[in-house]
C-alpha cells in the first residue's frame, strides 16, 4: 500500500518526464483531458489536467466532471507513474480499471510507451 | 518453443515495431495476440511456434470459405499460368464473368458492377454513383457506421474518432441514429442523394435492427427518389445464412457493395453493384471512375471460385446451422454468468457477444487467446466481442470456441473490475 504522499511524489516524476519530452508533447499536442484516479485500497483521489499534451496540474481530490477515470491500488498507481509497470498488462488483468474511450485508452498506454519504452 | 522459432518470432514482432508500428505490437502483445501466423487452414491459424487458434475474428469476414481453402488455392494457381492483373482499361473474360456471376447472385435487379480493391473504394464509388445519378449532394449514414477509411467512405463512418484528425472531410454527410426510421425522415432534403446502411452493424457492435427498418427505409427511398445503398461488406456472401443479409428483409438496394469475403482471403477484390438505370450516369462518361488494381483478372477468378464454392458445398444452410449450435451454448452462458454477459446478437456466424462492462471485452480477448481463439472486441464498444469464424467451421470447433468463452468467463468470474460502473 502506497501512501497519499508517495502517489504525489510518483505523479510530479510523471509530470516532469511527460512535459519534459518533447515527442511526446508533440503527438499528444491534440489531446486535453480531465483525469481521475482512484485508488481503491486507500480511498486517495487525485485529478489531472491535461491541455494539449501538456500536464498542466495535478491535485489531491476529484474535481470536475472527469473525461477519463482511472481505478486501481495505491501501490499499482505508484507503479505506473515511477514506469514499473505495464499499464496495458494490468488493465488485461483487471487490475487496473479504466472508464474512457478505447482511444483515450491508447492514448495513455502510448506515454508509457514514449517515456518508457522498455517497460 | 524451439529456439529457432522463438528467435525468428522475436525479430519478426522487433521489425514491425521498428518499421510498422510500435503500439500495434505493444496492443497485440498485451493481449496475448502477438501472433505471427503461419499455416492457414480451415477455420483456424497456426502461430508460428505452432501453437493453434480458432480463428473467429477472420480480418473481420474474410474468410468465409476457410483459410487458404484448396479449391480457391487452386483456381488461382491455375489461373496465373494464364493470366496477370490485367489492363483496367480493356475488356476480359474474366471481369464479365464475374460481373454476371454477380448479378445473377445478387438480389433483385441488381445488374451492373464496378469492381474494386477494397471494401472502402467500393463503398466511395457507391457514393459518387449516387451524386453523379441524382445529382444532389446529402448522403444519409447511420451512428456507428463503417464502410472504410477511403475519402467519401470516411465521411459516412459513424464514429468521430476515426474522422477528427482528417477534418475537414467531404461536406453534406448527414447522420442519424441506426434502427431511427424517423430520424431519416427528419433527415431528408430535397437535395439527398442516398442512404447508405450496413443491413447488420459490423464494427458498430453487431448490431441487428428491428424488422421494420430496412423495408421502411426502403419505401422511404421510393417515395423521395433517394437511392439505397447497402454495404453487405461483412454480412455478404452466407456470413449471416443468407447469400446476402438483406435476404432476411426482403430489401433490394439500389447500390450494393461487396469486398472482404469475395476474394477467399487470398486476393483482394471488391465490388459495386448497382441497378441498370444507374448505367446511365456512365453512359456519357464511361471512364470517370476507374481502378487500376480493381476487378484484375485474377481477383476475379478467384471471386468466381468463392462463389462456386459457397454454392457448391451448400455454406448457407451450414452457416445456420453452426449458427444454431452457437446459439445454444451462449445461452447457457447467459444463464451461467449473467454478470458477465447481458445479451447476444446473432444472424447466423455473424455474432456479437454484449458484456456487462467496458473492462469485459479486452480482459476476455486475453484469455480466449491464452485459450486458442482469437476473438477481438470491436473498435467501436470495448464491451462487445465480435465473432466471425470462417463458414466452414466443424461442429468440434463450434464446440472448442465455446468451451474457451466458458472457461475465460469462469476465470475472470473471480476476478476484480467487473461491476456495471466500474
Amino acid at each position: 500500500m502506497a501512501t497519499s504522499q508517495e502517489i504525489l511524489e510518483a505523479l510530479a516524476d510523471y509530470q516532469r518526464q511527460c512535459n519534459e519530452n518533447k515527442r511526446l508533447r508533440k503527438m499528444q499536442r491534440d489531446w486535453s483531458k480531465l483525469i481521475h484516479f482512484v485508488a481503491e485500497d486507500t480511498g486517495d483521489k487525485f485529478t489531472m489536467n491535461v491541455v494539449k499534451g501538456e500536464i498542466v496540474s495535478f491535485e489531491v481530490g476529484t474535481n470536475g466532471t472527469p473525461d477519463i477515470i482511472v481505478t486501481s491500488t495505491s501501490e499499482n498507481f505508484c507503479d505506473m507513474f515511477w514506469g514499473d509497470l505495464n499499464p496495458s498488462q494490468k488493465y488485461l488483468q483487471g487490475e487496473i480499471r479504466v472508464k474512457a474511450s478505447q482511444e483515450d485508452v491508447v492514448r495513455l498506454d502510448a506515454i508509457t510507451m514514449i517515456i518508457w519504452p522498455e517497460v | 518453443m524451439g529456439s529457432d522459432l522463438a528467435k525468428i518470432k522475436a525479430e519478426a514482432l522487433s521489425d514491425f515495431s521498428k518499421f510498422i508500428g510500435p503500439m500495434k505490437v505493444r496492443t497485440m502483445k498485451a493481449a496475448g495476440l502477438d501472433i505471427i501466423e503461419d499455416k492457414r487452414e480451415g477455420a483456424s491459424v497456426w502461430d508460428i511456434t505452432g501453437k493453434k487458434y480458432i480463428d473467429c475474428q477472420t480480418g473481420s469476414g474474410i474468410m468465409n470459405v476457410g483459410r487458404r481453402n484448396p479449391d480457391i488455392v487452386a483456381a488461382l494457381k491455375k489461373a496465373i499460368d494464364t493470366y496477370d492483373i490485367g489492363v483496367f482499361l480493356l475488356c476480359s473474360k474474366p471481369k464479365a464473368d464475374l460481373a454476371k456471376k454477380l448479378a445473377e447472385i445478387t438480389p433483385g435487379d441488381l445488374k451492373c458492377t464496378i469492381f474494386g480493391v477494397g471494401g472502402g473504394e467500393a463503398n466511395d464509388a457507391a457514393i459518387k454513383i449516387a451524386r453523379g445519378y441524382t445529382m444532389k449532394k446529402e448522403i444519409i449514414y447511420t451512428e456507428k457506421a463503417y464502410h472504410g477509411h477511403t475519402g467519401f467512405a470516411l465521411s459516412a463512418i459513424g464514429r468521430d474518432a476515426y474522422k477528427e484528425p482528417f477534418e475537414p472531410l467531404i461536406p453534406g454527410f448527414k447522420m442519424v441514429p441506426f434502427g431511427d426510421i424517423e430520424a431519416i425522415k427528419k433527415t431528408i432534403t430535397d437535395d439527398t442523394a442516398a442512404i447508405i446502411l450496413e443491413p447488420i452493424q459490423g464494427e458498430g457492435g453487431i448490431n441487428i435492427p428491428p424488422d421494420e427498418y430496412l423495408p421502411a427505409v426502403r419505401r422511404l427511398c421510393d417515395d423521395h427518389e433517394i437511392l439505397l445503398i447497402l454495404d453487405e461488406i461483412q454480412t455478404g456472401f452466407g456470413r449471416t445464412g443468407r447469400m446476402f443479409a438483406s435476404e432476411h428483409w426482403g430489401v433490394v438496394p439500389d447500390i450494393m457493395t461487396v469486398a472482404k469475403s469475395l476474394g477467399g482471403g487470398i486476393y483482394p477484390i471488391s465490388a459495386t453493384i448497382f441497378k441498370e438505370d444507374i448505367q446511365d450516369f456512365f453512359i456519357p462518361h464511361p471512364f470517370i471512375h476507374l481502378s487500376t488494381f480493381g476487378g484484375s483478372d485474377l481477383g476475379c477468378i478467384v471471386g468466381m471460385a468463392v462463389i462456386d464454392y459457397i454454392q457448391k458445398h451448400n455454406l448457407l444452410d451450414h452457416a445456420e446451422k453452426m449458427g444454431r449450435k452457437f446459439r445454444a451454448g451462449f445461452d447457457a452462458l447467459l444463464k451461467d454468468y449473467p454478470s458477465l454477459l447481458l445479451e447476444v446478437r446473432q444472424k447466423g456466424l455473424m455474432m456479437g457477444l454484449q458484456y456487462t462492462n467496458e473492462s469485459i471485452g479486452p480482459r476476455m480477448t486475453k484469455k480466449l487467446a491464452d485459450r486458442g481463439v482469437i476473438a477481438i472486441y470491436t473498435g467501436n464498444d470495448p464491451s462487445i466481442c465480435r465473432l466471425m469464424p470462417s463458414l466452414v467451421i466443424t461442429p468440434e470447433e463450434v464446440d472448442f470456441v465455446l468451451d474457451a468463452l466458458s472457461g475465460s468467463m469462469k476465470e475472470l468470474s473471480g476476478e476484480a473490475g467487473l461491476g456495471k460502473n466500474d
